[in-house]
């Protein structure tokens, strides 16, 4: 059985301008100790999902589907007993660590904070699991930094506190949103090893949300590419990189640096800009984009094809886009 | 108005795709657009009954068969009835006359004061946050001095000595209320000389002076405007509070402050005598305070900070 | 932290000099208190009037020499006489009007300070909510209500109260001490009136205040933490939007405690506010001088206090 399995998401939001679908029915598993890439840009939904397994969306938005996790209904639980879950048995990274820790609260009492909460220990036993975690995310003079506040932490090391309150509970999936975004490129790599080892040493699956497909490797078992609020392909990691079935996800890769490219070659960027989701066009949301669109593109929405056990994609030409690539070449 | 409040497509769009932003922002985002509308609802029917309260000031007054200083025009001490509709007052004078001929005065006092204090105080910040350095310390210094001393004992004192004329007392006003306006003014200048399209003027060769009134007063030009609308609220309280105790514009011109204090003697028995003329300034106040809400919310829906 | 609150207070000495010429010139002008004492008095022979040239340097130009007269002798604790009240010694006025006003700020200001806690918390948590377009409403027209019309209309209430009932819930004016229950009675209407005053302009800002924290990235983190809402709003999320509102407080208090001149005027409260419009009417300078000194020290050391707490309660804040 799978850790988590998602039917049919879909998140809406209603505004005077209309309703935004800004998750379309989105389905998935995630087995125990997997890691699953969810990658696009920003308003692909990837983040949007994310927040709406966890329940932490406003009451506005509407969410409707099925959210399985270890044989509960997520979307149906009272928020009383979601909330035993939350930080608990699912835990979150979020993008900004800037912002997303307590000003005013030392950094040791927040992780405390959350061992507290779900397990039965005392203040001091929260403290010294608080100063262990520490270390295991790699901060140096752990007992000191707890007692220190978030503003005196450089970016990395705040993303590295929030990593460390993420596996306090041992949890069995880790949401990881856009974990190194927000922070300088060179600690970027930091970072994404510490929650490598974190992911490692706790066993937990993790959702790993980017846009950054170069991120992904040697982290993920699995990719989702999403975009417009569907997902686009959803495969193995050596698919993705090497028998990719989707102009958008070519795209994404296109649009990696390369080390061994030319050094006066132009980087690739996908032409146009992420969709409106209030005006979708009838047919692929990604068809004004794409470089391989047809009439059919612009008129209907494909349907998942299946490439091989294991590996869909959402495109009318998957099964002509080797050769259309290499034509275009 | 309502067309500048309502964001254009593409930027709820923008507003929606930041995926990020979704989580929290939209916490209440579609419904803060709603609340927005609604704001801008109120502060559009505000608007109205200023408008038309303001007309009726003139208006009232030319079309009533009484002159407001007109004593007998009735049996004193009336009730509201149909020859008086808000009754008449211990000398007979109609006081509907009287109260809407106060408000055509007060309303010209609070208009005064507002402009007076827009420019002091847009002129002042203005020249603080341009040029910084000792003139923006000494400036700011002196702000702070006027925030210390305690506004009223200068208000009596100044009315009390130079009192009395709607002129002297709009000053007497603005001369006290302009920090505010700096304060704020001179936040705007100092964030905007350092963006690029000062820089680029400065390069150009424009004098100071150009920089200032030709490239950045434009840009804060809706802050302003706000201040000025909320200005409009603050100066109608501060002249009837002034007149409540004698030291407003002097009697027989009648402010709506020196009808209320007129008819504070007699709340007992004429209650009536105060609740026009109050009613009128705490309306005028209120559609004031909404209409400048609405405009705050207009020009920047981003920041919805209140005070 | 120490070092911050002496240079603070050195910085202020000169604004406070500057505040308090100002105000002595201006009182100055507002006219000759000889002239004013002569006028109500019919019995004054002219060694009186030299008298009263002497105690006030009335001979010597108004600034600085006056200025420096009166500041020598305010500095040494002499705040002079009140000349309109049988020469009585202006620190006992002030002591007494002190306590009086004390007797309704200290009141109004706890009712404010949770008040606004209440209403601004209760408002941004349950944002468009009914109960907080009504707070909203309300907060709205406290602004935009002048002082006196409200106390006015508190009196007229009470007075109409009396006719329909006879019954009498509250004294509409005077202070009265004999006993705590009479206290109460005196003292509620100007209360309510001074709570209305800062209550509604403060659960605005304790509102903007909070919202703000709430749609913030931590108090998400927090959710995240599976923390009872309870536990996200009252310690997470409301240490933090206290934060700003230890200013307003702080000068709110100033100012309540420095005399509300509007409030005790209208109900008789035998206050700072009221004995200082008193003293501007009857040009008794030494007074009116000692009560708006008194104003301009509270708002400064209120506003030094507010910085140094604010440094305490936020963590990022280091003073240097």
């Amino acid at each position: 059985m799978a850790l988590l399995e998602v039917e049919n998401l879909k998140v809406v939001f209603p505004t005077d301008e209309g309703e935004v679908e800004a998750v379309n029915e989105i389905s998935f598993t995630l087995d125990y100790g997997e890691v699953l890439a969810v990658v696009g840009e920003s308003g692909s939904g990837k983040s949007v999902s994310a927040m709406a397994i966890m329940r932490l969306l406003p009451k506005t938005a509407r969410v409707t589907g099925r959210v399985e996790f270890d044989g509960k209904s997520l979307l149906e639980l009272p928020m009383k007993h979601m909330r035993r879950i939350m930080g608990n048995d699912i835990a979150m990274i979020f993008q900004d660590p800037m912002t997303a820790l307590n000003p005013v609260f030392k950094v040791g009492e927040q992780i405390a904070e959350i061992i507290e909460n779900h397990r039965d220990v005392s203040k001091r036993q929260a403290g010294t699991r608080a100063v262990e975690l520490l270390e295991l995310v790699g901060i140096p003079e752990p007992s000191r930094r707890a007692q220190q506040y978030p503003h005196e932490f450089s970016g990395g090391m705040r993303q590295r506190a929030m990593i460390a309150m993420a596996i306090a509970n041992d949890p069995k999936l880790l949401i990881a949103d856009e974990p190194t975004t927000a922070l300088d490129v060179t600690i970027q790599a930091q970072v994404m090893e510490a929650i490598k080892t974190a992911q490692e040493a706790t066993g937990a699956a993790m959702m790993l949300i980017t846009h950054d497909l170069g991120l992904v490797a040697g982290v993920a078992q699995r990719v989702q590419v999403m975009y417009g609020g569907r997902v686009f392909e959803s495969a193995p990691i050596d698919s993705i990189f090497y028998d990719n079935r989707n102009p958008y996800t070519r795209g994404l890769l296109n649009a990696l640096p390369r080390l061994d490219a030319r050094t006066h070659a132009k980087l690739y960027t996908i032409p146009g800009s992420p969709p409106d989701l209030l005006r979708l066009p009838p047919g692929c949301a990604f068809s004004p984009r794409c470089e391989f669109v047809t009439d059919e593109c612009r008129r209907s929405i494909p349907d998942f094809a299946e490439v091989e056990p294991g590996h869909v994609t959402r495109c009318h030409n998957w099964e002509s886009l080797p050769e259309l690539a290499r034509a275009g070449v | 108005m309502t067309d500048v409040a309502t964001p254009r497509v593409s930027e709820t769009a923008a507003v929606l795709i930041e995926a990020e932003a979704i989580t929290t922002e939209a916490k209440s985002w579609s419904r803060q657009t709603w609340e927005r509308l609604l704001h801008h609802k109120l502060a559009v029917v505000a608007a109205f009954i200023l408008v038309f309260l303001t007309i009726s000031f003139w208006v009232v007054p030319a079309l009533s068969p009484y002159s407001f200083d007109q004593v007998g025009a009735g049996v004193p001490r009336q009730a509201p009835s149909a020859k008086h509709w808000f009754g008449t007052d211990q000398i007979g004078r109609d006081l509907m006359t009287r109260v809407f001929t106060g408000g055509q005065f007060s309303i010209r006092i609070a208009a005064l004061v507002a402009i007076t204090t827009t420019v002091i105080g847009a002129v002042i910040g203005a020249i603080s946050g341009f040029f910084g350095g000792w003139i923006d310390a000494t400036l700011s210094w002196v702000t702070n001095m006027v925030l210390v001393i305690p506004a009223l004992v200068i208000l009596l004192v100044l009315a009390l000595r130079f009192g009395s004329g709607p002129w002297a007392i709009a000053f007497i006003i603005a001369a006290l209320s302009w920090p505010r306006i700096s304060r704020i003014v001179r936040g705007l200048f100092l964030s905007y000389k350092e963006q690029d399209f000062v820089h680029a003027a400065r390069a150009a060769g424009a004098r100071p002076g150009r920089i200032m009134f030709r490239h950045i007063l434009p840009n804060t030009f809706g802050p302003i405007m706000v201040e000025t609308t909320l200005n409009v609220g603050a100066a109608i309280i501060i002249e009837s509070t002034l007149s409540f105790l004698s030291l407003g514009v002097q009697p027989p011109v009648p402010t709506l402050g020196n009808l209320m204090n007129e008819a504070k003697g007699a709340i007992d028995s004429r209650a009536y005598e105060l609740l026009f003329p109050g009613g009128i300034v705490t309306m005028i106040s209120l559609c004031v305070n909404f209409l400048g809400d609405g405009l705050r919310d207009a020009l920047d829906p981003t920041s919805r900070r209140t005070r | 932290m120490l070092i911050y609150a002496v240079r603070r207070i050195i910085a202020a000495i000169p604004l406070i000099l500057a505040a308090t010429s100002i105000v002595f010139v201006l009182t100055s002008l507002g006219g000759d208190p000889v002239a004013a004492r002569l006028a109500t008095c019919t019995t004054c022979d002219p060694s009186a009037y030299q008298r009263l040239i002497d105690l006030y340097d009335l001979d010597k130009p108004v600034y600085p020499q006056r200025y420096m007269g009166w500041l020598t002798d305010f500095a040494s604790g002499d705040l002079g006489v009140a000349l309109t009240q049988g020469e009585r010694p202006v620190k006992d006025i002030m002591l007494e009007r002190g306590k009086n006003t004390f007797l309704i700020a200290v009141p109004a200001f706890i009712v404010i300070a949770i008040g606004a806690i209440i209403f601004g918390v209760y408002s941004a948590v349950r944002q468009y909510s009914v109960g907080d377009y009504v707070i909203t409403g309300a907060s709205f027209i406290g602004i935009s209500m002048p002082t006196f019309f409200f106390g006015l209309l508190l009196q007229f209430f009470v007075v109409f109260t009396l006719q329909k009932t006879g019954w009498k819930f509250f004294y509409t004016s005077g202070l009265r001490l004999e006993g705590f229950v009479e206290y109460v009675k005196s003292a509620t209407l100007p209360i309510i009136t001074l709570v209305l005053v800062s209550l509604a302009g403060e659960s605005r800002f304790q509102r903007a205040a909070t919202l703000e924290v709430i749609n913030s990235d931590y108090i998400r983190t927090a959710r995240a933490k599976g923390l009872p809402e309870r536990t996200v709003i009252f310690k997470h999320a409301l240490r933090n939007a206290l934060i700003p509102l230890v200013t307003v407080w702080a000068l709110d208090f100033a100012g309540l405690l420095s005399g509300a001149v509007i409030t005790e005027t209208i109900f008789a409260w035998p206050g700072l506010g009221r004995e200082l419009i008193n003293a501007i009417f009857a040009q008794d300078l030494d007074l009116m001088m000692a009560v708006t000194v008194f104003a301009i020290f509270l708002t400064v050391s209120f506003n030094l206090i507010a910085d140094l707490i604010y440094g305490v309660l936020d963590p990022r804040i280091r003073f240097d």
